[in-house]
């Protein structure tokens, strides 16, 4: 079975743009259950667009988004929130909120004016809470902890609305390396619960260490889309970064690592 | 699925759970002691607007006067003379305090409310033009009311629409309103001397003998207004986050924000047409509210008794301070104000602002 066939989240000919400008193409990716799928790609190729796209939030100008065959955009917004969560880059809360109100604000598509508490909503908060690794620090405000605290208490948020689809957008710009490890370890444990976990990232080591699923985005097109063994190639870098570099496998893990070398002249 | 076979649902922290039959609704503890609180005081500023004043009929005796007991004096200073004033001044506060909420979530800006994004000075400067004009009792109040609808759909309209984030619209409000004091100004100036005095009240204002169709149709609004601001208030609390994160949580986002502004324009413009610009209590009120009540929740209800308090106090001060000379309602809240706004800027720590 190829990961299109049973795909929950796809994109037919999506066409993303501001005003006339196209950002993204005609674009067709089918994005696995079941498995973590790394967007990379050089600034302003629409990665971000494309993320927004993908959760209803950007009104395709061609083509349609398809979640389990039906268009995002004839779905109400909180039904698609029920179904995709977001994180998008550099989120930030109103002062004085907890951990656990920002995760309670996950819940938010699932409750109602006369359902405001659920037994689900219940364990999805803890199970996120525990999950993120943010259950001790569940009372305290959200300025006063680190920024790699904080963004897993974020991760907590996206990941207690219990959506099958979970997209962020570079969840680790800003952490150090273990704080990196981390969140990445946790989206791997996502994507095996079985949610299609989708991730924008900067960072091709990572990429191509954590990634089940690589998307090569250059222009608004991809221009590769496999496991990170098969696609990541110093053809592939000198296209998108405009980098000459040789691809080393990672003694330990087996996955390629990139070396840059220099610019291309 | 059912709530029997999970018989240990425990509320959030700081919340209560209420349970009727499957239906569940949380209590947020603090804010309700809160809302408790601002009620507990808005008792005792309605007691004291209506014992305090040029003829004094005492705290104990005022209450049961408002309802036609007591000394005959007394009832008719009550019921006649300060009860109007007592029912406007409620009124007028309560609206500024749900508008100035709204509009303070609404643009991610404690320093927004309908003065600063150019409602008063619409208001303002419509009722001026149209005493100076044609001086009639009734309509000063509704062009006030066209003043505050125009001004905000100047600032919206300049500002983008309603997918416009917070700050533009409110520098493109402050804009608004420097142009429209200033027509204020110029018609003061030019106006003759008689007919600026009869504008007076509303470049400031004031609560004294205001016209009671305004009144009535100030709080047919509020009694609309108020309920529903509560509904899209719930929806509001999701909005205090960056925009792509409420869309992803499923609020629509610009149905939202319109309709928070339009009900913050609507109370605004009403309560503006009754008493005229009361600077700052829009600013205040809410600012209270959130004090009392904790970062939880947007404190609509608690905005609006906060006004209603704020609004009594001065207005009750402004009658009795300088008395016999009576200090307008509108310079009492600017007194007041100000330094409670420079306090508030330097003694919180620095707020992210968008």
């Amino acid at each position: 079975m190829t990961p299109s066939d049973i795909a929950v989240l796809r994109a037919d000919d999506l066409t993303l743009g501001y005003d006339r400008a196209v950002v993204v193409d005609a674009l067709r990716l089918a994005l696995p259950p079941g498995r973590l799928t790394a967007i990379v790609g050089p600034n302003g190729c629409g990665k971000s667009t494309l993320l927004a796209g993908l959760s209803r939030l950007h009104r395709p100008s061609g083509g349609a988004v398809l979640l389990d065959g039906r268009a995002l955009a004839r779905m109400s917004a909180r039904e698609a929130a029920r179904s995709i969560g977001l994180l998008p880059q550099t989120a930030q809360a109103p002062d004085g909120l907890t951990v656990a109100d920002l995760v309670r604000f996950g819940r938010l598509p699932h409750q109602g004016l006369l359902r405001q508490w659920s037994p689900q909503d219940q364990n999805a908060v803890d199970r996120a809470l525990a999950a993120a690794d943010v259950t001790a620090l569940a009372d305290r405000p959200l300025e006063t902890l680190s920024g790699g605290q904080r963004q897993r208490a974020w991760i907590a948020m996206a990941v207690a609305q219990d959506t099958p689809v979970l997209l962020l957008d570079e969840p680790t710009a800003a952490l150090d390396l273990g704080h990196q490890l981390e969140v990445f370890e946790l989206l791997r444990e996502l994507a095996a619960a079985g949610r299609t976990v989708v991730v924008v990232v900067h960072d091709l080591t990572a990429a191509c260490r954590y990634a089940d699923h690589l998307v090569a985005l250059h222009t608004g097109r991809v221009v590769a889309e496999g496991s990170p063994q098969e696609v990541v190639t110093p053809e592939l870098v000198r296209r998108l970064y405009g980098v000459e570099s040789v691809v080393v496998r990672d003694p330990a893990a087996g996955c390629p690592v990139v070396v840059p070398l220099r610019l291309v002249s | 699925m059912t709530t029997s076979t999970h018989p240990t649902l425990r509320p959030p922290a700081g919340t209560r759970l209420l349970r009727l039959g499957s239906r569940t609704i949380l209590i947020p503890v603090r804010a309700t002691v809160g809302a408790a609180l601002l009620a507990a005081l808005l008792v005792f500023a309605v007691t004291a607007a209506l014992a305090v004043g040029a003829a004094s009929v005492g705290p104990l005796r005022s209450l049961p006067a408002l309802f036609g007991s007591g000394d005959a004096t007394d009832v008719l200073v009550v019921q006649r003379l300060r009860l109007p004033r007592l029912q406007a001044g409620l009124l007028v506060g309560a609206a500024l305090g749900v508008s100035g909420c709204l509009m303070q979530t609404l643009a991610r800006n404690r320093l927004a409310t309908p003065g600063t994004v150019g409602i008063d000075d619409g208001a303002t400067a419509f009722a001026v033009a149209s005493v100076v004009g044609v001086s009639t009792s009734l309509l000063p109040s509704g062009m006030a009311l066209v003043g505050a609808a125009t001004a905000a759909a100047l600032a919206l309209g300049l500002a983008g629409g309603a997918g416009t984030s917070g700050y533009r619209f409110v520098v493109v409000g402050l804009g608004v309103g420097a142009v429209l004091g200033a027509v204020t100004n110029l018609l003061l100036v030019r106006a003759p001397i008689d007919a600026a005095n009869a504008a007076f009240p509303w470049a400031v204002g004031s609560l004294n003998a205001r016209p009671a169709l305004p009144i009535t149709l100030l709080g047919i609004g509020l009694a609309a207004c108020l309920p529903l601001s509560v509904l899209v208030g719930r929806r509001l609390a999701a909005l205090r986050f960056p925009d792509t994160v409420a869309a992803g949580l499923g609020v629509r986002v610009r149905a939202v924000r319109l309709a928070a502004l339009a009900l913050a324009v609507v109370c605004a413009g009403l309560a503006v047409a009754v008493g005229g610009p009361l600077g700052l209590v829009a600013l205040v009120a809410p600012e209270a509210a959130r004090r009392v009540c904790g970062p939880r929740g947007v404190p609509i209800l608690s905005s609006a008794l906060a006004g209603a308090v704020l609004v009594l106090l001065a207005d009750t001060a402004g009658r009795t301070i300088a008395a016999p000379v009576e200090v307008p309602v509108g310079l009492v809240t600017s007194i007041v104000g100000g330094p409670y706004l420079v306090w508030l800027l330097l003694s919180s720590r620095p707020r992210r602002l968008p």
